[in-house]
């Protein structure tokens, strides 16, 4: 075995990075059962924290949360029908129905073990599937990773949205925030209005946590907190019997393969591949017509769909350096912040790393399982924990957390401009992913972009006289065509 | 939304148009065989041109209703205003106070304003998290917290 494989264990296992990842288990639960505190919201406010961490201590936290967060939904989506992330909104169709004929325990139970078997199929996928995409990619050259680039930003700013121009037009307008500072070619000042702060760009952080936490808390404490009501009922029977569980393995297989593969997809993310695996599930079991009155199957496949969700998102992310969603850009940046760049020179450069990561990740699996059972009680009572506490105290980690990356307002400034900012798109339609992305992605596109050009000394038949970069410059285009004309087509159907 | 699609194209074009400008006025570095420091921007600006006046065009002709939030109401949009000012000032009264004396009162505010009326809780909960943040942040992790000039 690799000696790096050994290393990165007994790394992970130190003390320091255990109690991290048990508190980023914790504290995604937290985030993940409280409705209205997202994923995202969580990492942006533990990322001031892994400044002063190393950085597999900072991955045993961050990826503690994201396995957890997951779960962490299905409980309010079980006992009240609001899903605690997005991801849970499928959960909440059976989970809840359950929960109201009076099997909360066995629901929330059977979520927790599904979320255990998706985060272990996903994470066996990433373990396997990593390496051999990172060594395809080693062979890249600047044109392929442009087109890769560009590749990761129209699949975000095409999938999902209501609308995919104004899904483009935020990637276009981060790409224009990110031309902010020194030319990454020559170190030519560009738009610093002679502003020192301003030399070295804007700082990706307070814009991820104006853009993700900011709005939440403005729509919050402007538009008044909603008023969520408790869960009044005992729990019992939380222990799933192992004999359910295989009677489940069809609905969890289907969920964990849907959950790996749409999570690999930059930018489709949790709630297609949750509503994906559910709508697969229903459509082959024998039990299809008991699906929306208490099914557990219906439980199975959504939760463990979310869960492996994570670990295809990582594959993208690790391997190519485009985040497959919102908290693995998130995650991207706190790698950068530790002057890790993710991609395939990450597994020449730092394999121990890598495989830190894998470990890190089945630690924060394990706990997740160990630790939701064990405290499942204490997570129904966080749910009546009021948003009128909860919004003020974060509104004040995230004046903290920007200070703290520079120990300047400006950045503070920074923050409130990016979040107004991210509320006002949240209003009028326009998603902000594409734009974090563009901001985070930028500066690469950039350099892979004039890089190429030098090369091939201004022609721009370089993209797509290398097949790799063609094949990728045409899965952009048709990424983001393809919904524009989609309509088109529909209108020549046959009624 | 129809309105405010063609306020905002509207505006991302005089955004456009100001950006021109300082593209315009970008020192002219250019090495040989390299594309210089405007390039990028050029290509951006083109694009945000042709993608503005898509919506413009979109919203001026398309009569599909897309569903999304109506706006923001007038006492949402003062919230805010206002929340923004609080914020503006509560940095302020930091950077002179330091975090430790201003946050329970900024914390205090904040909680009235999102419906807290139960004195003992804004109490304990505005005085207890500055001062649990203060020993998370500085004591345990090290993180420096804003320290203000006067003390």
């Amino acid at each position: 075995m690799d000696g790096n494989v050994i290393a990165a264990l007994f790394d992970v296992l130190r003390p320091q990075n255990i109690f991290a990842s048990m508190v980023g288990v914790f504290f995604g639960l937290f985030i993940g059962s409280t409705p209205g505190l997202t994923i995202s919201l969580g990492m942006v406010l533990l990322l001031p924290i892994t400044f002063k961490l190393s950085a597999v201590t900072s991955v045993c936290l961050l990826l503690g949360l994201y396995a957890s967060g997951m779960t962490g939904g299905s409980i309010s989506a079980i006992l009240l029908n609001i899903p605690g992330t997005p991801s849970a909104s499928a959960t909440a169709i059976d989970g809840h129905e359950m929960a109201r004929r009076g099997r909360a325990g066995e629901a929330l139970g059977t979520a927790v073990s599904a979320s255990f078997f998706g985060g272990i199929f996903g994470l066996t996928c990433l373990v396997v599937a990593a390496p051999i995409i990172a060594k395809v990619a080693l062979n890249f050259g600047a044109p392929e990773l442009f087109a890769i680039v560009l590749l990761g930003l129209t699949l975000i700013c095409s999938f999902g949205q209501e609308s995919v121009l104004k899904g483009l037009l935020s990637g276009v307008i981060g790409l224009i925030i990110m031309t902010v500072g020194l030319d990454p070619m020559m170190g030519t000042p560009r738009f610093t209005f002679n502003l020192v702060e301003l030399q070295a760009g804007i700082s990706f952080l307070p814009a991820m946590i104006g853009l993700f936490a900011i709005p939440q808390i403005l729509v919050g404490i402007a538009g008044r907190a909603q008023v969520i009501p408790g869960y009044k009922d005992k729990i019992s029977g939380v222990l799933p019997k192992i004999r359910d569980l295989f009677k489940l393995l069809r609905s969890m297989l289907i969920g964990s393969l849907l959950g790996t593969g749409v999570g690999a997809i930059p930018g489709a993310g949790g709630p297609i591949a949750v509503f994906l695996s559910y709508d697969y599930a229903r459509k082959t079991s024998k039990k299809a017509s008991n699906f929306g009155k208490g099914e557990p199957e219906g439980v199975a496949a959504p939760e463990a769909s979310n869960n492996a969700v994570a670990g295809g998102a990582l594959i993208p992310m690790l391997t190519l350096g485009i985040p497959g969603d919102p908290v693995t850009a998130i995650l991207l940046g706190a790698l950068l912040i530790h002057g890790l760049i993710p991609g395939p020179l990450l597994f020449q450069q730092s394999p121990q790393f890598v495989y830190s990561v894998f470990w890190a990740y089945l630690l924060a699996n394990l706990f997740n399982l160990g630790l939701t059972f064990s405290t499942i009680k204490l997570w129904v009572r966080v749910l009546k924990v009021p948003e009128r506490i909860l919004l003020p105290i974060i509104l004040v980690l995230c004046v903290v957390g920007t200070f703290a990356l520079r120990n300047t307002f400006f950045d503070t400034a920074v923050m409130f401009c990016f979040g107004l900012l991210g509320y006002f798109m949240k209003k009028y339609g326009f998603p902000v992913v594409p734009m974090l992305l563009a901001i985070i992605l930028g500066p690469n596109l950039e350099e892979h972009l004039r890089m190429s050009l030098i090369i091939s000394q201004g022609d721009f038949t370089i993209f797509v006289t290398h097949p790799i970069s063609l094949a990728f410059i045409v899965i952009s285009v048709v990424s983001f065509a393809a919904p524009l004309l989609k309509p088109l087509w529909k209108k020549k159907q046959p009624v | 939304m129809k309105k405010a699609n063609l306020i905002i194209s509207a505006l991302l074009i005089l955004f456009g148009g100001y950006y021109v400008y300082l593209i315009g006025r970008l020192p002219a570095r250019n090495l040989p065989n390299t594309l210089g420091i405007a390039f990028m921007p050029r290509l951006l600006v083109a694009c945000l041109f042709l993608l503005s006046a898509i919506l413009f065009l979109g919203a001026a002709f398309n009569k599909a209703r897309e569903h999304f939030d109506p706006g923001i109401s007038l006492r949402e949009g003062a919230g805010v205003l206002f929340l923004t000012i609080f914020v503006y000032f509560y940095v302020q009264a930091m950077s002179l106070f330091g975090f430790i004396l201003t946050t329970p009162f900024f914390l205090a505010v904040l909680m009235l304003m999102t419906g807290s009326r139960k004195w003992k809780e804004i109490v304990a909960i505005s005085v207890v998290s500055p001062l649990c943040i203060y020993l998370f942040f500085q004591k345990i992790f090290k993180v420096i917290l804003p320290g203000g000039s006067l003390f």
